[in-house]
């Protein structure tokens, strides 16, 4: 086993040094795009409330805008989390995360300038053959543009990923080894690896696969595009636009979550421990989360709507095991030791309740609606932003704030501990108005909406207005804690 | 920027610009756009070959005089992409006659062994070429290989005694030169090119 | 001098093979396009190469193959004297002989980069040859062209295995062989 301390020391603080920088770095963009998404999700939101008058055209920049960016953004802050850890456990080399941030800043410059300058509003996940249909509002070249940033991004993704697998397996004996999952059957689980050294592993092996595939779509459309003549098939195309968005944006929080196993133990000084039910979990995810996928993809038939249903249930029961052996470890970590309950933890630990309950409304989809599962309402957008904003970017923040928390713990100030109320109440809030809409059978991705259906987009405004100025005290005490550490070093 | 760095950089300009010139500037990646691209570009002028029509007429494949020749090559049991070029044919007939555009049409057999003289007489009762704007004619073997080298037909025998063959309309401009190909069923733009042309 | 023989023996294949590639695209392909470029790759892997060339031979190598991937490529090969010339010389001198210089020395990273990316684009290829409406190759048959476009699947299922497998096992399970074992500090 090769780990940090069989590389010369000097070389390995340097190189740490080196990693923390560029993962503050990249932690402090994350929060400032998120915040900036979310302003355009307030516009879009105070749009469909009938407040501010946007046009049409412009709704649907923004919705690309906000849908790209924000999972982008997320997958990024997750990796960065990610990244960060792990190199507490195998040696990475932070060039290959140089790299990563390049062509990721490279991929939003094309992204944004598709959308902003180039018009195009094809939606973040462009669904064949909406990029070349555009009723001449963007050019050929915007959607090339669009799709030309999404490659740059997937670029980037590779190379972080082959980095970390190949750590891994040389340090675990094969990405098998870092699974742990010879545990499961037998051996001693005390000698299976770090949690985020699993997590790792499984997040490395089902994004590579996604990525590949979005690549493969990403390509046959640019190359419709330029040659029409080359068509694509679309039911082939949306399964692997499909199967490529929902891994990605699903890697984001399973990255993200390795910040919830070694902050916690900062806090209940108590190791979080790999289980025998931990490393099962995690197989579970890496298995069904694209095995779901795997019968479209090579099947031409139309697909029977059963087949939606079952992808539906099984790509979201994936996580389950793994969340409910999250949860309950998080409770059972926390119950009875004497904690100091900063904004850090306080953030970890919502991300942890969000991830729990934002997939309730996906079953809930699933069972009740069975054959209304394509029918698109505003329940799709309540479900994944209570999994994202009270899941994912709450880990985030949490993350944020122990990077610049310093050594001692200390108790939350006013100041944060109304800045947190503020985010989970109008977080809780404006996602509450999502799903009332959907369970109003109000549909998705409409730009205006009749005064009937205004109310819920109403308060869901007031709602994200909290999110938003929490969401600013946030990144603005981030910068703050990023300066005074600078000037104290 | 270090050394390795700057010969890597300057061999992907290189190598870009030289797929950019091998596909005709990202236009082609096929030898069928290739074909189109080409004879767009180089405009050559169409030899005269003599085809052989009903009741044993002879049509010049240049023409007349201010006149647009369109020509497609066809076998006339072909029966799939044939059948389409040629209801692809009348409907372009009763546009450019609707329209009073001066041309001339043929429908050209590249099998002239198979195709005898009353194939070509179904083929066009069937389609209503009646001979006064669009007629169907066939290659004389003497021309055969240098008539389908010219214009780039490409048939490839599919094994139940016909072919798989590149379909389009050829365009022939008043001087005689080979301006354009297009898709059979792409009146707009050919009607169009014609206009343009006449 | 084995190697010599192995390419020698690759290239003669890809002559004995022309009659099959003439009438089947998945033999022009899949077959022989592949041991030309072997051959080549087979006599790279021995010639000495400056570390600050392997990037430019790397770029060098995709090229070559890129070009000859194209389908009017493969048409020209069939229906011109010269380029069928042509795809006989530089399939082994330009794009083999440069890979093999270049991909067994690259890093680690840069090199299972190029494998994700290569599964890519024959999932792209696969993707596009068994869906496309028209008739790719003016010199193949419309079946047969999607018969091609199956055979870049299976090719991409063959390798991503081929490939995975020491990933997953590591070398604590697999023969050093099959493992190219590098530090990669000459990455990126
Ligand atoms: C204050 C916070 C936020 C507000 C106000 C907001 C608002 C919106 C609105 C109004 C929509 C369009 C709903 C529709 O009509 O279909 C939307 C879609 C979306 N949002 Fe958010 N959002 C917020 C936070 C987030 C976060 C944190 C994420 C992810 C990390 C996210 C990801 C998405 C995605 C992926 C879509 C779907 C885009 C599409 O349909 O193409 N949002 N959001």
């Amino acid at each position: 086993m090769r780990t940090l301390s069989q590389i010369p020391d000097n070389a390995a603080q340097q190189s740490a040094t080196k990693t923390a920088a560029v993962i503050k770095l990249s932690i402090g963009l994350s929060g400032v795009v998120f915040l900036l998404m979310m302003i355009f999700g307030l516009i879009m939101r105070a749009a469909q409330a009938g407040w501010v008058d946007l046009d049409n055209a412009l709704f649907y920049q923004l919705l690309t805008a906000h849908g790209a960016g924000m999972v982008g953004t997320a997958t990024f802050s997750g990796a960065a989390i990610m990244w960060y850890f792990l190199a507490r456990h195998v040696a990475l080399n932070a060039t290959v995360y140089i790299a990563f941030l390049g062509l990721f800043l490279l991929g939003v410059v094309l992204v944004l300038g598709s959308i902003f300058i180039g018009g195009f509003g094809g939606a973040w996940n462009f669904l064949f053959p909406l990029p070349a249909l555009s009723g001449g509002i963007w050019e050929v070249g915007a959607a090339v543009a669009f799709c030309l940033g999404y490659i740059s991004i997937g670029v980037g993704f590779l190379l972080y990923y082959l980095e970390v697998g190949y750590k891994i397996a040389r340090a675990y004996g094969g990405l098998l080894g870092g699974l742990g999952w010879r545990f499961v059957w037998h051996g001693d689980v005390s000698r299976a690896p770090p949690p985020t050294v699993i997590a790792a592993a499984s997040v490395t092996i089902f994004n590579s696969i996604g990525i590949i595939f979005g690549a493969i779509v990403l390509v046959a459309t640019i190359v419709n595009l330029l040659f029409p003549e080359f068509a694509i098939d679309a039911l082939m195309a949306k399964n692997a636009i499909l199967f490529f968005g929902h891994v990605f944006i699903n890697a984001s929080i399973y990255m993200a979550v390795t910040a919830v196993y070694e902050v916690i133990p900062e806090y209940t000084g108590k190791p979080w421990k790999v289980s025998r039910v931990f490393v099962i979990a995690w197989a579970v995810v890496v298995i069904f989360v694209q095995g779901v996928y795997f019968h479209h993809l090579l099947q031409d038939v139309n697909m029977p709507k059963w087949s939606m249903v079952v992808g539906q249930v099984m790509s979201y029961g994936s996580s389950v095991v793994l969340i409910a052996v999250t949860v309950y470890s998080t409770a059972v970590y926390l119950k009875g030791a004497a904690i100091k309950w900063d904004l850090s933890l306080r953030l970890l630990v919502l991300g942890v309740i969000g991830w729990g309950v934002g997939t309730i409304p996906a079953f809930i989809d699933g069972m009740v609606a069975v054959n209304k599962i394509m029918h698109n309402t505003m329940w799709v957008p309540g479900h994944f932003h209570t999994y994202l904003l009270l899941g994912e970017v709450a880990m985030a923040f949490g993350f944020a704030a122990w990077l610049v928390r310093g050594r001692a713990i200390r108790e939350t100030s006013a100041l944060d501990r109304f800045a947190f109320g503020a985010y989970v109440a109008g977080g809780g809030g404006f996602v509450l108005m999502f799903l009332w809409s959907g369970a109003s059978s109000i549909p998705r991705r409409w730009a205006v909406h009749y005064a009937q259906w205004q109310l819920q987009s109403q308060l869901a405004t007031v709602f994200a207005t909290v999110v938003v100025l929490a969401t600013a005290l946030l990144v603005a005490g981030y910068l703050r804690g990023l300066l005074r550490r600078g000037t104290e070093q | 920027m270090s050394r390795a760095g700057a010969y890597t950089l300057t061999a992907v300009v290189v190598a870009a610009t030289g797929l950019y010139a091998a596909t005709d500037g990202l236009r082609a990646l096929t030898a069928e756009a290739a074909r189109r691209v080409q004879i767009q570009e180089t405009r050559p002028a169409v030899p005269p070959f003599v085809v052989e029509g009903l009741q044993g007429r002879r049509h010049a494949l240049r023409p007349d005089s201010n006149q647009v020749v369109m020509v497609e090559f066809i076998y006339t049991t072909c029966p799939t992409i044939c059948q389409t070029a040629g209801g692809d044919f009348a409907a372009l007939r009763d546009r450019a006659v609707d329209r009073g555009l001066p041309v001339r049409m043929l429908s050209v057999s590249f099998d002239p062994a198979a195709d005898g003289l009353s194939e070509l007489r179904d083929y066009a009762d069937r389609h209503g070429a009646d001979g006064d704007v669009w007629s169907v004619a066939r290659l004389r073997p003497a021309d055969l290989q240098d008539a389908l080298r010219f214009f780039r037909v490409k048939a490839v025998p599919d094994g139940w005694g016909g072919y798989q063959h590149n379909a389009a309309v050829l365009l022939i401009d008043p001087d005689g030169l080979l301006v354009a190909a297009y898709d059979t069923g792409d009146f707009d733009r050919i009607l169009a090119h014609v206009e343009q042309l006449s | 001098m084995n190697t010599v023989l192995l390419s020698t023996l690759c290239f003669g294949a890809a002559l004995v093979l022309q009659p099959m590639a003439r009438l089947d695209p998945v033999a022009h392909m899949l077959l022989q396009y592949p041991v030309l470029g072997v051959s080549g790759y087979l006599l790279g892997l021995k010639m000495p190469t400056a570390p600050d060339l392997r990037g430019p031979l790397l770029v060098l190598g995709i090229t070559c193959v890129g070009f000859w991937m194209l389908p009017r490529s493969l048409d020209a090969a069939l229906d011109s004297p010269g380029m069928h010339l042509a795809k006989l010389v530089t399939l082994p001198l330009l794009a083999g002989l440069p890979l093999g210089m270049s991909v067994p020395r690259v890093g680690a990273v840069l090199r299972g980069f190029l494998k994700a990316q290569s599964l890519s684009m024959l999932g792209v290829l696969s993707f596009l040859y068994s869906h496309a409406p028209i008739r790719i190759c003016n010199s193949y048959l419309i079946e047969d062209q999607q018969r091609l476009g199956a055979g870049f699947l299976w090719l991409a299922g063959g390798l991503s295995l081929l490939w995975a497998v020491p990933l997953f096992l590591g070398h604590s399970l697999m023969p050093d062989l099959l493992l190219q074992r590098k530090k990669h500090h000459d990455l990126c």
